[in-house]
């Protein structure tokens, strides 16, 4: 049954996001006209898998941090992004996917720092270290992408910035190519850890002796949840808010089952982030709003109610 | 249709018509202090006009040098590169923020800073080291008047730059054209993702309007704004402008969702090089030439 609300939620969502723009397309012209299929198609498709990946990526790393302020981005995936961008345009680096794909070795390069503190003295991804060390490396890619920032003379360099707050101007079919190729590696990673994620809720000890592979099940989520989270760096800058509420917003309707947590934040992170999305290109028209601001004016309020009703009952 | 010429030619006249007037004023160099209000509402006094000033503007050094005051200037920033003479002036660096050391070591006797928090922190810092600074506001062409004023009384060529500021000024008094559908539109791209574009409060709205052409974005109050590709496709413009040194039209030209536009698509670019395009200045009126002469040669 939610399967089927969450359905048509999303089906209802992206015909808005294909209906509605700045451009008057009358009904009868949709099929042919340009305006629908090189503009807001892709960039409705593109938002949806943007905000399911964040979705899931949340998921799978709450549970394993066990910590709801858990955000894909936290883990220094943004700080390395940005770097990767400055990068990009400092020097100049030629080609249209420069810039997404720079930001996405960024990220990946930040993760793997990460990752690599997290084992560092038979750790084993302790929670504790991964989110030290995520704000750790997150600071200092930070601080290079400040110095570069500072010292070199390219003026395009504060438009990385904008580039990296998020937004999907650069949608088109090859975006979503790009994401409907990458991201179901990572997604059937999770989904498969659906069952001993539900295990490790209980504590690393117990999940052990009820037969979970606790060490290969943390390195496998934190690496496809991070790799997820690094694609939608690279096709749509650090969008916030999603991955962090998406997951307990699912939470707290339909409850704590990963089996049911993983499909549900995947719809429900998509059909935020085309709503999002298409009131960020209508509602201060001609002009255009970051996508990250509407996220979390939509997001904050039903996650504001969700945790109201949560904590009264 | 041929508007901007009229009113070029009626700057010139202006021009000729104050500088035989003011000839005779200059005559009498007054030894007297001199003081003007800048634009963050400070007094700034100066003893006897300043005769070593480091300019931390491209605008300002062009400004410097228009109203004759170039032989004062002993320090510009890396950027300064118009007049070519400005470049035989040592540079003191980015200017962005001023490197205060490097200002101070030139020994100026005034500073002149564009008005910004970063600058209003470094003209402190100068002014704590007993060198005066003025700091002036220069986003709009009706900035450019008020500021030419106020540099010639600093360096006591008020003449000069008082004939330049009329020629500037009536520039900026010109009526705005009205938004009807003009012959010729244009949009001015700033950067493409996400797509950036200039709005009726920044000079180069005005430039385009001085052209005889119109902004398809004048509806924008704000110097700049983010708008989507579709609103870009949507309001249609003839032309597609960027401030570019090169006439290689940019990376994103090719892509499938920028060629809906259809400027985009038909290769419409007007390439507007920086150093005339890219800061308000006394060449003002050239820029606005140039951008005629551009909208009339691309097909």
């Amino acid at each position: 049954m939610k399967y089927v609300l969450l359905a048509a939620v999303a089906v209802v969502t992206l015909a808005g996001a294909v209906l509605l723009g700045a451009a008057e397309v009358p009904l009868r012209d949709m099929v042919a006209s340009p305006i629908v299929w090189q503009l807001r198609l892709p960039r409705a498709v593109l938002a949806f898998l943007v905000g399911g990946a964040l979705g899931v990526s949340g998921v799978g790393l709450q549970a394993l941090v066990r910590n709801p302020l858990a955000d894909p981005f936290l883990l220094g995936l943004s700080g390395g992004a940005g770097l990767g961008a400055v990068v990009a345009i400092a020097f100049d680096l030629p080609g249209p996917w420069a810039l997404p794909l720079a930001a996405f070795v960024g990220a990946v390069g930040a993760m793997a720092l990460v990752y690599r503190l997290g084992l560092m003295g038979g750790a084993e991804l302790d929670p504790r270290i991964l989110l030290l060390g995520g704000v750790a490396v997150g600071a200092f890619a930070g601080a290079i992408t400040t110095a570069i920032v500072s010292l070199a003379q390219a003026t395009e360099l504060r438009n990385a910035f904008l580039w990296l707050w998020g937004g999907f101007s650069g949608a088109s079919w090859t975006t979503v190519l790009v994401m409907v190729v990458y991201a179901p590696l990572p997604l059937a990673v999770l989904a498969a850890a659906a069952r001993p994620l539900d295990l490790l809720a209980l504590g690393e000890e117990p999940a052990q002796y009820l037969g979970a592979d606790v060490r290969r099940l943390k390195r496998l989520v934190y690496l496809a949840a991070s790799l997820l989270t690094a694609a939608a760096v690279a096709v749509a800058g650090v969008i916030g808010f999603v991955g962090l509420v998406v997951p307990h917003v699912c939470r707290l309707v339909w409850g704590r089952l990963h089996r049911t947590l993983f499909p549900t934040a995947f719809l429900a992170g998509g059909i935020l982030l085309v709503a999002a999305d298409t009131l960020a290109r209508t509602v201060v028209a001609p002009r255009e709003l970051p996508v990250g601001i509407v996220t979390a004016l939509l997001g904050v309020p039903v996650f504001a109610f969700l945790l109201r009703r949560w904590t009264v009952s | 249709m041929r508007r901007w010429a009229h009113r070029t030619h009626l700057a010139g006249l202006l021009l000729s018509a104050v500088l035989l007037a003011c000839r005779q004023a200059e005559r009498s160099p007054s030894h007297q202090g001199v003081v003007v209000t800048d634009d963050a509402g400070r007094r700034v006094g100066l003893a006897a006009p300043a005769q070593r000033v480091v300019s931390l503007l491209p605008s300002f050094t062009e400004l410097l040098f228009a109203i004759g005051a170039g032989d004062r200037l002993v320090g510009r920033t890396a950027w300064c590169d118009y007049p070519p003479e400005a470049l035989r002036v040592p540079s003191v660096g980015d200017g962005m923020p001023p490197n205060v050391e490097a200002v101070a070591a030139r020994h100026p006797d005034l500073a002149v800073l564009y008005r910004s928090g970063p600058n209003v922190t470094a003209a402190e810092q100068l002014e704590r080291l007993g060198i005066k600074t003025v700091l002036l506001d220069l986003n709009r062409l009706e900035e450019l008047g008020p500021a030419a004023r106020r540099l010639g009384v600093l360096t006591g060529r008020v003449a000069s730059a008082d004939s330049l500021a009329r020629a500037m000024d009536s520039l900026a008094a010109a009526p705005p054209q009205p938004l009807t559908p003009g012959p010729q539109s244009l949009v001015f791209i700033v950067w493409d993702n996400p797509p950036i574009v200039i709005g009726a409060g920044s000079y180069l709205d005005r430039l385009a309007s001085l052209a005889g052409a119109r902004n398809v974005f004048h509806d924008i109050a704000a110097p700049s704004a983010q708008v989507s590709i579709e609103t870009i496709a949507a309001r249609d413009p003839d032309f597609v402008a960027v401030l570019s040194d090169s006439v290689v039209p940019p990376r994103y030209a090719g892509r499938p969702e920028w060629r809906v536009v259809r400027a985009v698509r038909a290769g419409r670019f007007l390439f507007l090089p920086g150093q005339l395009f890219g800061r308000p200045g006394p060449r003002v009126a050239e820029a606005v030439r140039e951008l005629r002469h551009r909208l009339d040669a691309t097909p």
